[in-house]
């Protein structure tokens, strides 16, 4: 075979600018898509979690599109009877008005007594210290949840009814409690409602999502999140074609040390990606039946616990949402019931602490070594920074890919290294 | 290098790989009576007409089954083996594996021909066969071991390859252990009968060198 001639300078600053040129508009392109990054990557991560699933009941004979169908169906079902749930916990308008109107109430009841402005006007010191910075928020959260004349109307005339129901007088009190707290705070209105749309003289700009109706915001979510069960529909039914597509870009010398790397990568990522999905499904139900045992309802313990296994995706987020979540419950709600006999209603937040702490202690010593073992482990110092870092650049969706995005990179690099060597390309 | 398929010895009959188009050890004694060696080595080793691969085959299944290791393998199996397979081209006298290296792949020859050689520890480089479609090569690869080739495979010509890496085979024995189980015996059949031909051939080569001889002699390592 003759040898190559050397490629001569032209080529090699037509070939450079090239690849700049491609390497930008690359990076043009993405840039102008970012808003579908993060649906596209829950997709294929999903689907990569789901794949074991598919390839299994292939195993029994089950054909990949019935696979593919049963999976979505039951995904379906789960998301149909979550929206349920939720739609059953708040289903009437009257129930809303009741859960804001209570709501209000004792945020302003605890921030009260927090700040001490119930014996002083000018508060403890950590109110004069912090005033100026807090009570715009507390302004912004009255506003917020606080009814228009409308609503209150409606409000009132439900529970003055001679068929009222049973903790009327109760929302009434707070009602008027919430009334007197928005006067002294401006925010009252003169037909004696809330004032969603007066602004105060504390807040700088009105909230930028009150611009938009919500069926524009549904749209607009719709429109970017439809990829995500697209992605991940086409991404189960794939028999390998997108692997074929990519290995025949590869050179010949390059194809054995890719297919190493393409097996090391699958084994780092899928066995992290499952062992973490399996991991929130286990902190999910360990902290719904800690929040059950402390009197939490059990829809509510089911959501709460929920959400906090869902927010276990980013790492030691996950503990520390079920304890905000937890501890806002108990302290916004009615009463509570707790099931164990040694738990009182007053020291429930005590409890709480203590068993998301231990739920944590669980998650580590038990969940974490089984479920994880040895997939993809990475120091907690550059998760930290890994999260943190991502957080900061991306926002929402660096904050969920950081982990995977290290995990994929650490791969990468040691196994491209040692198939590099072991092939005897560098 | 050998340029003709003279390079060979006559073995057992009915001990023949598909593909193999000529064994090139041991090493040839008379190089003039090439002609006769050749077509006694077509006889013995050249595969039936019948079963030499379409190089233009456009169906890779329909390839698939004309490979020995694939060949008790039905429609569905085939079906399934043609989505981990890869299609790989080399240019003439480009490496298809060297010697020395890591292995993850089997392959086998859709088109074209392969040179296998072995190189000494002077450097020199022994060949050993040359195969023709469908011959498949570096079974062991796909055997789930730590291979290092132990030989080197180069293109003579434009040359097509069908690949099967081991992670692939791999996540077919998860998903279809039937089909790997088939696979993994018929690898292991090939790899034997491999092994006993170029045993034979080593026997036959010590046979004919010195037929008078009373006691055997055990056959000298090339």
């Amino acid at each position: 075979m003759a040898p190559r001639s050397r490629p001569s300078a032209v080529e090699v600053v037509f070939e450079s600018f090239a690849a700049v040129a491609g390497a930008v508009l690359g990076i043009w392109l993405l840039w102008g898509i970012r808003s579908l990054i993060l649906p596209v990557a829950v997709g294929a991560l999903l689907a990569y979690i789901c794949y074991p699933l598919v390839t299994g009941l292939e195993r029994y004979r089950v054909t990949r599109g019935l696979a593919i169908t049963l999976l979505f169906l039951v995904f379906l079902s789960a998301a149909t009877l979550v929206v349920s749930l939720v739609r059953s916990g708040v289903s009437t308008e009257i129930r809303t008005l009741n859960f804001k109107t209570r709501l209000l109430h004792k945020v302003n009841e605890r921030y009260q007594d927090l700040m001490g402005l119930d014996s002083s006007p000018r508060g403890t010191p950590l109110y004069r210290f912090v005033h100026e910075d807090v009570d715009p928020i507390v302004d912004r959260v009255n506003r917020f949840l606080a009814l228009t004349p409308e609503e209150r109307a409606r409000f009132l005339e439900a529970h003055t009814r001679p068929d009222r129901p049973a903790d009327s007088d109760v929302l009434l009190a707070y009602d008027r409690a919430n009334f007197e707290a928005l006067q002294r705070r401006g925010l009252a209105s003169s037909s004696g409602g809330g004032v969603r749309d007066v602004p105060s003289s504390s807040v700088t700009r009105p909230p930028a999502h009150r611009e938009k109706t919500p069926l524009a915001a549904l749209a607009r979510i719709l429109s970017t999140w439809i990829v995500a069960p697209t992605v991940f529909l086409f991404l189960l039914r794939d028999t390998g074609e997108i692997k074929r597509a990519f290995l025949r870009l590869v050179p010949n010398r390059l194809f054995e040390p890719t297919l190493e790397v393409l097996a090391d990568l699958d084994r780092a990522l899928g066995g992290y990606l499952r062992g973490v999905f399996l991991e929130c499904v286990l902190l999910g139900l360990a902290l719904a039946v800690l929040f059950v045992a402390v009197g939490i309802p059990i829809l509510w313990a089911v959501a709460l616990g929920f959400l906090a296994g869902a927010t276990n995706v980013i790492p030691y987020v996950g503990s520390a949402v079920a304890l905000l979540v937890g501890l806002t419950y108990t302290f916004l709600a009615g009463e509570i019931h707790p099931l164990l006999p040694m738990v009182k209603a007053e020291s429930v937040a005590i409890w709480l602490v203590v068993g998301v702490l231990l739920v944590e202690l669980l998650k580590n010593v038990a969940l974490e070594p089984l479920v994880l073992g040895g997939a993809a482990k990475l120091h907690p110092l550059v998760v930290v920074i890994g999260v943190l870092g991502g957080g900061i650049l991306f926002g929402l969706p660096g904050l969920l890919l950081a982990v995977p995005t290290i995990t994929i990179l650490k791969a990468f690099v040691s196994s491209a290294s040692l198939q590099l060597k072991a092939y005897g390309l560098v | 290098m050998p340029e003709s398929p003279g390079d060979v010895r006559p073995v057992k009959k009915g001990l023949a790989l598909r593909g193999l188009r000529e064994l090139l050890l041991p090493r040839p004694r008379d190089t003039e009576s090439v002609d006769a060696a050749g077509k006694g080595s077509l006889a013995v080793f050249g595969p039936p007409p019948e079963t030499m691969a379409d190089k233009r085959g456009r169906d890779f299944a329909s390839f698939l089954r004309k490979v020995e290791l694939f060949e008790e393998l039905g429609d569905a199996d085939l079906k399934r083996l043609a989505q981990i397979a890869h299609e790989r081209s080399y240019r003439d006298g480009e490496s298809i594996y060297e010697q020395g290296r890591p292995g993850i792949a089997l392959f086998v020859l859709r088109s074209g021909i392969v040179e296998i050689t072995r190189r000494k520890r002077n450097g020199h480089e022994l060949p050993l066969a040359t195969l023709e479609p469908p011959a498949s090569f570096e079974e062991l690869a796909a055997m789930g071991c730590d291979v290092v080739r132990w030989t080197s495979a180069r293109a003579r010509g434009p040359v097509t390859v069908v690949a099967l890496g081991r992670p692939d085979l791999d996540a077919l024995s998860r998903t279809a252990p039937l089909l790997a189980n088939k696979l993994l015996r018929k690898l292991a059949e090939v790899t034997a009968r491999r092994l006993q031909l170029l045993v034979e051939a080593q026997l036959s080569e010590g046979e004919e060198r010195d037929p008078t001889d009373g006691p055997e002699k055990p056959p000298q390592r090339g």
